[in-house]
């Protein structure tokens, strides 16, 4: 399933912002067996992705320095930045060039900053705190300073919001309307540059909207250590590029895209879909692989139009990788399962559950429980305990391993596969529920999800048998089954997994499910109680004692007041850029 | 706290309660201006506009201001000056404009792959005129929106909304939108095609 050693990329020049992961995890047939001594979650501790800036909360027992902040004196960590310092108190000192988690250049000198005692301004952002510093970050000089740097930016930048991506949630834009809101003294012509240049899989760059922050370029050399991007020619003529022949095709490649101030590098996938101000933004956690980065999906109605990474120092830093961004695709409208299905007759859902719990009930049936690391903890616990009211066999299915790499990726694209086994208990693995499908060795199968590769002997068993399916949108399996009940996508779900590192991750529901769709958990334990079973508990309660159990306060919040799920608008919402 | 009620009465006299002085009244009022408005000499004090009659011109009568239905404007080659920066859908209070962008494949790049209005929905506001940053969308075409037998056609689409619409050569952001095409030609050393 994964190598045992991924190959080191190659290492930028500051080692310290690669963050390590833990050594990759034994193939699911291995962790099978071993599944019982799984414990949830085992806490262990996490490769922190350090940032090369430190933050200016104080670490517990670690040293401070104090200064003033425009009046306010406030005690800081020692060595971070007068910029970093600032935000404790509030105040955005506005940058373009700076990134918590990438190096120094203070090329935009956007952030200067008056220090006493000093004769120039100096850039907030380089300025490490000392003990006794007296700062004021909106002194006249300053905002005079802020207001012509920005005039200085917009001389070149062609003002093509209408069609630009970014317009709406664009750092630049929001700098003018806040510090330089003046109109254009320029009357010469403006410089004239590639105005739309396929640079690489994803990205398609406008380099006349480039104000030369050089954010892209640090990003390439410093997290996946590629550096495609540079700067060519001088003066008004700079201009951002790649080399003929090298194209920005690194995995991480589409992370330019949010660090970038303005819209000069925009994603060929988000490219006119939507302007930013008609999305509304969730939080959530990517189920692309079990790194289960912590993600924003960002949508509108019921429909999901791209993911973009949330700060998360203990999993995923600032960044995610390529392919979770287009795991979105999976929630795609038009592929959903929207009513229950029995022997290929759409049906009420109350019908299809009545029916489902009559033939899984029959007696002397022998029934295979397939539980799937691409279900969250709930509906595999759910199920779990539905099977063993059916002793049923318990197997563990997933997704088939894929790429990897040291720094986001993991082979196991599973996002919860040891929820799933730490759910299952004593639970087999797909390879022999495969070539006992093939042998007839069950009466009725039930799958928590639709993810399991099928062969052609298997479908055709699948197809005979009483095979129940929960299924969020159609899959070769699905269109097998004979009952199909409709679930939540993991974009409507609320509900949680466990990443490889064993960290408790949380789903939040972007959108009210339409139609019968109904949350996994839930339906199951519909199913037992149409068999007449003791009630198992709904989804919501599975969630709220794993928030009590883990002392998840954010968790708690979500089970207990269901305004905590609703969506923000994302406009100036000040994530991304 | 207890809440006071107040009785009215309604005090009806017996002449209300019947009605029919009341309903006399107005046939009364009717028959005057009828008398008044035909047979006198001068037509008495009515001023109907015949509207839609060839002699009255709209254009003429309407002040220049009056909100007609929408019409999007052409560019110099004739295709849509709309470059779907979904401000007018954003600002319309109705939220009766539809648009999906797509990729033009020149240096205008966006463009409306369909525009659709729903004028049943409309409320003539104007404020898709006012947000526009192209000259892309009028209601200057002084026309009503004409009554449809269909719900579905008063929806207008990009090719009826083109159809009312003429060119437009407005410049914006003082050199305007093809700035680039005044300026010298571009320094031959940096790439600039695609």
């Amino acid at each position: 399933m994964t190598s045992s050693d991924p190959p080191a990329p190659s290492r930028p020049r500051s080692a310290t912002i690669i963050m390590q992961p833990e050594p990759p995890p034994p193939p699911a047939a291995a962790r099978a067996a071993t599944a019982t001594t799984v414990k949830l979650p085992d806490n262990k501790p996490a490769p922190a992705p350090a940032a090369p800036n430190l933050p200016a909360t104080p670490e517990p027992g670690g040293a401070t320095v104090k200064l003033v902040i425009d009046g306010e004196s406030l005690e800081v960590r020692k060595g971070t930045n007068v910029l970093e310092a600032a935000k404790l108190l509030g105040k955005d000192i506005c940058h373009f060039c700076y990134h918590p988690g990438l190096s120094i250049a203070a090329s935009c000198r956007q952030c200067l900053v008056e220090i006493e005692k000093n004769p120039k301004l100096q850039p907030s952002c380089q300025q490490i705190v000392a003990e006794g510093m007296v700062v004021h970050t909106e002194s006249p000089a300053v905002l005079e300073s802020r207001r012509a740097l920005l005039e200085f930016t917009l001389k070149n930048h062609p003002i093509d919001c209408p069609i630009c991506d970014k317009a709406g949630e664009c750092t630049l834009q929001r700098h003018y309307m806040n510090h330089d809101h003046q109109l254009t003294r320029v009357d010469v012509p403006k410089i004239r540059k590639p105005k739309h240049k396929d640079i690489g899989r994803e990205i398609v760059l406008d380099a006349e909207r480039c104000i030369l922050c050089s954010r892209c370029i640090r990003f390439c050399e410093e997290i996946p250590g590629t550096g495609e991007l540079g700067m060519t020619f001088r003066g008004d003529h700079e201009i951002l590029d790649v080399a003929p022949g090298h194209p920005l095709d690194n995995a991480y490649s589409m992370n330019v895209v949010d660090i970038c101030p303005v819209g000069a590098l925009t994603a060929k996938d988000f490219r006119f879909a939507i302007r930013a101000w008609e999305l509304r933004s969730t939080p959530s956690t990517c189920t692309g692989c079990a790194t289960g980065c912590a993600i924003e999906i960002h949508h509108k109605h019921e429909e999901a139009f791209r993911l973009v990474p949330r700060h998360d120092p203990d999993v995923n830093g600032h960044w995610m990788c390529d392919e979770g961004r287009h795991t979105y695709k999976t929630t795609d409208p038009a592929k959903r399962v929207r009513y229950a299905r029995v022997d290929g007759e759409e049906v009420s859902l109350g019908h299809a559950i009545a029916t489902a719990a009559r033939r899984l009930r029959a007696r002397g049936k022998k029934v295979a429980a397939v539980f799937s690391g691409t279900a969250t903890y709930e509906a595999n616990a759910a199920l779990a305990d539905l099977a063993g009211l059916l002793g049923a066999e318990r197997f563990v299915v997933g997704r088939a391993a894929g790429k990897t790499d040291a720094l986001l990726r993991d082979a196991d694209k599973n996002p919860n596969i040891r929820g799933a086994i730490t759910a299952a208990g004593n639970a087999r693995h797909e390879g022999e529920l495969a070539l006992e499908l093939a042998g007839r060795a069950y009466d009725a199968v039930l799958f928590v999800d639709g993810t399991f590769e099928l062969s052609e002997v298997v479908r055709k068993t699948v197809e005979s048998i009483t095979s129940v399916v929960l299924a969020d949108r159609v899959t070769p399996l699905v269109e097998a089954c004979t009952i199909v009940l409709p679930t939540t996508s993991w974009a409507e779900t609320l509900g949680t997994m466990i990443n490889r590192q064993g960290r408790l991750r949380v789903l939040q529901p972007a959108w009210r499910a339409e139609a019968d769709r109904r949350e996994p958990a839930d339906l199951i334990r519909e199913v037992a109680l149409a068999m007449g079973e003791r009630d198992l508990g709904s989804s919501r309660d599975r969630t709220r004692a794993i928030a009590e159990l883990h002392d998840h306060a954010e968790l708690r919040r979500l089970t207990a007041d269901p305004v905590a799920a609703r969506p923000t608008l994302l406009r100036f919402s000040h994530s991304r850029g | 706290m207890t809440i006071g009620v107040k009785k009215v009465s309604l005090q009806r006299s017996m002449r209300d309660q019947i009605f029919l002085p009341a309903i006399l009244e107005g046939l009364l009022t009717s028959a005057r201006h009828f008398f008044k408005n035909t047979m006198t000499k001068g037509m008495g004090d009515v001023d109907t506009i015949r509207y839609g009659e060839p002699d009255v011109d709209p254009k003429t009568y309407y002040p220049a201001r009056y909100r007609g239905v929408h019409r999007l404007m052409h560019r110099e080659d004739g295709s849509v000056r709309c470059v779907a920066c979904m401000c007018c859908s954003t600002v319309c209070p109705a939220k009766c404009i539809h648009i999906v962008a797509e990729d033009r494949r020149d240096d205008a790049e966006k463009a409306p792959a369909s525009f659709v209005i729903d004028e049943l929905k409309c409320v003539v506001c104007g404020l898709c005129v006012e947000a526009c940053p192209c000259d892309a969308i009028r209601m200057d075409s002084a026309q009503h929106m004409t009554p449809t037998e269909e719900r579905a056609e008063a929806v207008l689409g990009k090719i009826e909304l083109m159809s009312r619409g003429s060119r437009s050569v407005a410049v914006q952001g003082g050199h305007g939108a093809d700035y680039r095409a005044t300026e010298p030609a571009a320094d031959p050393r940096f790439p600039t095609a695609r």
